[in-house]
């Protein structure tokens, strides 16, 4: 089954969102920060999909998918970031970082399931 | 030079090798007038994948060459009906896709 | 409670925190760009949380204040005074609404509703006040408009599937999405009954590049979903692909008007268009025909030829602003340590601590019946082992260790919140936030901490116009700082205030009798007067150090941490109050010494060196150490061993505080690790015992409070000298540079 990084600076979202994943049989990779994540996809860390928060301290979702982007391995890897209705400009930025899609938040399991079914290769 | 050339692709048809394997495709098709592909080995195949085997037909049939799938896997059999392409790139006997157009 | 929601709560206080610091700075930079997005990203994963964990009365309230934050962030509104005290207020209400959470009532009370409500009225004070920019900003970004297609006659095309075109962009698949995957999910909507794969696009092999999307796709869908629902499907790839939508009851013409604007040979696509089942070859000639007719009829120009009419790019693409790289190192830094960190709860580290300090125990008694054995090999097993257990007892005590940073910066909004009340201008500077310190030492400093503080903001800084006329800074200066020190924590709590009235507090102490008036103090003894119980020095208690709670609270509460706490002041100048403390409460290294039948432990970090002393002279109590007086004391006299001392005693010179002193005993046993199980209440009393622990062989040591046993040697030193004066505070601490023992090492 497929490897999802899950990167996001709310503990409360990591343990929400990853465990809705491991229940759909997604293994499940959390990261507190972009920088973690970045870590981990420069060790080689396989991952199938990437969802990150955008607005994170340190280094935000943006940069990480623009980093992400430039590893070869995670080049064409789908990528969602989790966002608010609000957020559209930060959405244009992050689809242009070269983010896949993103998750609306609050999402229902469905929602959340669904839209990773849709990207995930 | 009419000699039959098999190319096997060993690796997924993914957009992580499609600029390797659209060179090798394209080599296998300049050196040879008759390339069989045999996609047995193929694990995976996404839209660059497809999209190089159209290309290939497309040459073949612009170099008045012939191209045939002589075996798929799973996965390429799968999608090729999903995108109802079995008339273009399904038919692993005797006629080529082109032919039938 | 589940362990979603404790995660949330314990979530929720450390934002809660983060956020409050944020408004603190929020009123000194107003324009601190970044601190507005922590401040708003902290309120902000205090709601998505509450959202996550069904909790509509945080999730309420925090979205409120959310949107005011949100309006700063964008500039909509601007920082006043006004607005951070509202914010936070409402940062402590968000952190009473944490608490219901926690206490698992399912509502708040309705005295917090009302207050809450009150908040919420006072924010949309705020909230109106912007509203008319805000209406203004709220549609930067144009959406697309969905094209109507207008009905030009015809038959309805007799199928109930809906049609969907789609032509994919060339970038689609370096945005990590394959094309195809969206296909197949649309068999999730329904059942797709028909689909044609267009590769016109894809160039020759020379153009062609393999990581662009060339594909386009015809596709017949029968679903009871929407038009919307289908839209969703491709809401990634909206920008960068042309996709057209007919509904089931579409007509001909419509489907006619779909093949003439798609770029593909109207011929190839009319076909495509039957062979997915859209239209029958009746239908589609019929349609272009008419199309035709009625372009010669008009008269007006003939449609522009196939495959030129360029896919109408009616999304206007929003601008996509570079955002200029945010750099917030100081939250960076925090969040990045706080990356590395495991949540753990603290009853299995106790628990863990527990089992080291029973592990440490058992392997001192393995290794003294190791010794007794003189099995070589066993000897050397043993001291392998005591040598790992000692880095588990170290690593174990460190998991325990946190920094005193957060304690300190709660001090923040303290100052704030009373400088305020006092009409004082007062900041707070804080140094060493990144000290060590054992977790259950921190959990108890608080109190104490903030007496000191709140004592140094009342009567410590003076009014604004004293001070200007002292020629100091109209603002005043309370600063924490925390530093490690030979196995101990300093914790310094300083003003640059008045200092302290020596004669006032002289005055004050006679008054109570606490001292006699033909007593000479020192000066450092005499400001550390105000420990003793019962004092105050200031004639009108205020609202807020006069609770009735002295100085000698402060002094209680830190010695029962093993810590002592004094005062210096220069008058006019300043007070510092400087706390020592042990760094852990669990466990020690210890120096094992024997009297009579007995054994104590002194900690090791205090003893400086042994000496060996034969014919100590009895009457005297301080001997000549290399040209230095060195006051002692004997444990047998002060502990009334039984028993006549050996021939030759020993010495162990302890330091504390900058003095030194000699432990007279029998015998040095040598090096000891210990676990502190503390004194029983009956106990607690004793002079010059901090602590008991069991020995490897069973046997009970106590261990010895080096810091009260300086302090009584000392002070009898000080007894002979000055024999006017009235011991009548026992307890008391000197460690001023009264007493004539050096203090260098």
């Amino acid at each position: 089954m497929s490897t999802i990084m899950l990167v996001d600076d709310s503990a409360t979202i990591l343990l929400s969102i990853s465990s809705i994943l491991t229940k759909a049989g997604y293994t499940v990779e959390k990261a507190p920060n972009a920088e973690e994540a970045l870590k981990k996809f420069n060790n080689g860390t396989r991952v199938d999909l990437l969802i990150t928060d955008l607005n994170m301290p340190g280094m935000n979702g943006i940069e990480l998918i623009r980093e992400v982007r430039t590893l070869p391995s995670y080049k064409f890897m789908p990528i969602l970031f989790l966002t608010t209705e609000s957020q559209q400009a930060r959405k244009m930025e992050a689809k242009a970082a070269g983010a896949s899609g993103w998750i609306v938040k609050p999402a229902t399991a469905d929602e959340l399931l669904n839209t990773i079914k849709l990207v995930l290769r | 030079m009419t000699t039959t050339q098999t190319l096997c692709l060993a690796k997924d048809m993914t957009i992580y090798n499609a600029l390797d394997q659209k060179q090798e495709l394209l080599d296998a098709l300049s050196s040879s007038d008759d390339v069989e592909l045999d996609l047995s080995q193929v694990g995976e195949i996404d839209t660059a994948g497809l999209q190089l085997l159209i290309l290939m037909k497309k040459e073949a049939q612009r170099a008045g060459k012939r191209v045939v799938i002589v075996a798929h896997s799973q996965p390429v059999r799968s999608l090729i009906d999903f995108c109802n392409l079995a008339a273009d790139l399904g038919d692993p006997l005797v006629i080529p896709a082109s032919e039938a157009n | 409670m589940d362990e979603l929601t404790n995660v949330y709560i314990q979530e929720s206080r450390e934002q809660l925190a983060e956020m409050e610091a944020g408004l603190l700075r929020l009123e000194q930079n107003p324009e601190d760009g970044d601190n507005i997005d922590a401040i708003f990203r902290a309120a902000h994963t205090i709601k998505g949380g509450s959202g996550v964990i069904e909790c509509a009365f945080i999730e309420q309230f925090t979205h409120r204040v959310e949107n005011i934050l949100d309006a700063l962030r964008n500039g909509e509104a601007s920082v006043s005074g006004a607005l951070a005290t509202l914010l936070l207020e409402c940062c402590d209400h968000m952190g009473r609404l944490i608490d219901v959470l926690a206490a698992q009532q399912p509502e708040p009370e309705a005295q917090l509703v009302e207050h809450g409500n009150a908040l919420t009225r006072r924010l949309q004070v705020f909230l109106d006040q912007t509203a008319g920019t805000a209406a203004g900003s709220a549609n930067l970004t144009v959406q697309e408009d969905e094209g109507t297609v207008e009905s030009s006659g015809g038959g309805v095309v007799d199928t109930d599937a809906w049609h969907i075109s789609i032509r994919f962009g060339p970038n689609v698949l370096r945005g990590g999405t394959d094309p195809l995957s969206f296909i197949r999910f649309l068999g999730s909507l329904g059942e797709i009954i028909g689909i044609e794969t267009i590769a016109d696009a894809i160039p020759s092999a020379e153009e062609m590049d393999p990581e662009s999307c060339y594909l386009g796709f015809e596709i017949r869908l029968q679903t009871k979903s929407s038009k919307s629902d289908i839209e969703r499907i491709f809401d990634f790839v909206r920008e960068d692909c042309d996709l057209r939508i007919l509904s089931p009851q579409s007509k001909v013409s419509d489907y006619v008007r779909l093949i003439q604007e798609l770029p593909e040979d109207t011929l190839r696509l009319g076909e495509m268009l039957v062979r997915c089942g859209a239209l029958t070859q009746t239908e589609i000639d019929q349609g272009l025909r008419d199309q035709k007719q009625t372009t010669e009829v008009s008269g007006e120009e003939t449609p522009p030829p196939l495959g030129e009419i360029l896919v109408g790019n009616k999304v206007v693409h929003p601008e996509i602003v570079e955002a200029a790289v945010t750099r917030q190192t100081q939250v960076v830094e925090k969040k990045a340590r706080e990356a590395q960190l495991v949540r753990v709860h603290a009853d299995k580290l106790d628990q863990l601590i527990d089992l080291i300090g029973e592990l440490v125990i058992a392997g001192a008694s393995a290794n003294l019946l190791a010794l007794k054995s003189r099995n070589g090999e066993l000897v050397e097993a043993t001291s392998v082992l005591s040598r790992l257990v000692e880095s588990i007892r170290d690593s174990a005590l460190q998991l325990r260790m946190v920094q005193i940073g957060d304690t300190f910066t709660r001090f923040n909004r303290v100052v704030r919140d009373v400088s305020k009340d006092l009409g004082k201008e007062i900041e707070l500077a804080i140094s060493g936030a990144d000290t060590e310190l054992d977790k259950s030492v921190v959990e108890k400093i608080g109190d104490p901490l903030m007496h000191l503080v709140r004592n140094s903001l009342d009567h410590g800084i003076e009014p604004v116009e004293q001070r200007l006329a002292r020629g100091k800074p109209a603002c005043g200066r309370v600063s924490l700082n925390a530093f490690h020190d030979s196995g101990s924590i300093v914790i310094q709590v300083s003003d640059d205030g008045g200092g302290l009235n020596r004669e006032k507090i002289r005055a004050k102490a006679i008054e109570r009798e606490l001292i006699q008036p033909t007593d000479s103090l020192s000066d450092a003894e005499v400001i550390n007067l105000i420990f003793e119980p019962g004092f105050s020095t200031v004639d009108q208690v205020s609202k807020l150090s006069g609770r009735g709670v002295g100085m000698d609270v402060v002094r209680r509460n830190i010695q029962a941490l093993r810590g002592t706490v004094e005062v210096t002041s220069a008058e006019g100048q300043g007070t510092t109050f400087t706390i020592r403390l042990p760094l852990t409460l669990a466990i020690i290294d210890g120096f094992l010494v024997g009297v009579g039948k007995a054994s104590y432990v002194i900690p090791l970090d205090a003893v400086v060196e042994c000496i060996e002393h034969k014919n100590l002279a009895g009457d005297r109590n301080f001997l000549n150490l290399r040209g230095e007086a060195l006051p002692f004391i004997r444990l047998r006299e002060l502990f009334e061993v039984e028993g006549s001392p050996p021939a030759r005693e020993s010495i162990v010179v302890v330091q504390f505080g900058g003095q030194r002193a000699g432990i007279v005993v029998d015998q040095l046993m040598g090096e000891f690790q210990t676990v502190i199980k503390p004194l029983g209440r009956l106990f607690s009393n004793l002079r010059g015992i901090s602590g008991s622990t069991i020995l490897g062989s069973g046997e009970v040591a106590l261990i010895l409070d080096v810091a009260a046993l300086v302090n009584i040697v000392t002070r009898s030193e000080e007894e002979h000298l000055l024999p006017n004066r009235n011991s009548a505070s026992p307890q008391l601490a000197y460690t001023g540079n009264s007493t004539f023992v050096s203090s260098g090492r």
